[in-house]
């Protein structure tokens, strides 16, 4: 009698043991479909932003430069990265600028001369597109 | 009993490993800002815009393994990724910068005049 009591307590053990591990091996799956749904949404995002820079001249009163930029997507743009590229150099600005969906924007930044002769412009977003115009 | 313990603590352990791998995998993304051909080196600017760090292991111009300075990339950080290559002007290379977990980006960037 007590032997079969011991056999059957032993076969539960076993189930809560198992039933317990299936748990936590769910619980790791369903962390990395999470993660796979969030990395999807982010390509998404990046797939929907498209941002544009319309316009760059030179500021008189300030003696620096003025960029405009559009945002033709349908979310909000933040731009992290100016590029100034000439034959001679590539300079980066580090800048943070928000543009809202169907927004043009303008910015002006006083440290930023623009080369004399032919340049690139470019500018990076937060989600790693990046717009390009030379000038 | 002991069996049970046994078998699903290496289920456990097995899933979380593949899985973990998986998921760092999963969320690296890096891009390119810029591409600046210098004496004797290109210099890469690189982005981290996934969701995990990223170390780059390998960098080949024109399918050839080049030597580079290492460099590293916490979330949402930057910066330059110095590779030595005598380039010839006016010349398009095949850039291919690899990261310890196998991300690649690849594309062809044209050398200055």
């Amino acid at each position: 009698m007590n032997l079969r009591l011991k056999r059957d307590r032993r076969g539960v053990s076993s189930i809560i043991v198992v039933a317990f591990s299936l748990v936590i091996v769910v619980a790791i799956i369903a962390n990395i479909v999470l993660w796979s749904y969030e990395m999807n949404q982010l390509d998404w995002e990046r797939m929907k932003e498209e941002i544009s820079i319309i316009n760059v001249e030179r500021d008189i009163e300030t003696n620096g430069t003025r960029f405009t930029f559009r945002n033709e997507g349908a979310l909000t743009s933040h731009l992290v990265s100016l590029w100034i590229i000439n034959s001679t150099n590539h300079q980066r600005y580090g800048i943070d600028v928000v543009v809202n969906s169907a927004e043009t924007k303008n910015y002006l930044h006083s440290d930023i001369s623009l080369p004399n002769d032919q340049y690139t412009v470019k500018v990076a977003t937060e989600r790693g597109n990046i717009a390009v115009l030379s000038g | 009993m002991v069996i049970a313990v046994a078998a699903m603590s290496i289920a456990v352990t097995a899933t979380y490993f593949i899985t973990d791998n998986l998921h760092d995998t999963m969320g690296e993304r890096l891009i390119v800002e810029d591409v600046w051909f210098t004496a004797g080196k290109i210099s890469i600017y690189l982005r981290n815009v996934g969701k995990v760090s990223i170390k780059i292991a390998a960098v080949y111009v024109d399918h050839t393994p080049q030597s580079f300075t290492p460099l590293e990339l916490e979330e949402k950080e930057h910066g330059w990724l110095n590779v030595t290559y005598g380039w010839s002007s006016n010349s398009a290379y095949h850039l291919n910068i690899v990261t310890n977990r196998g991300t690649k980006v690849v594309d062809y960037y044209e050398s200055a005049s």
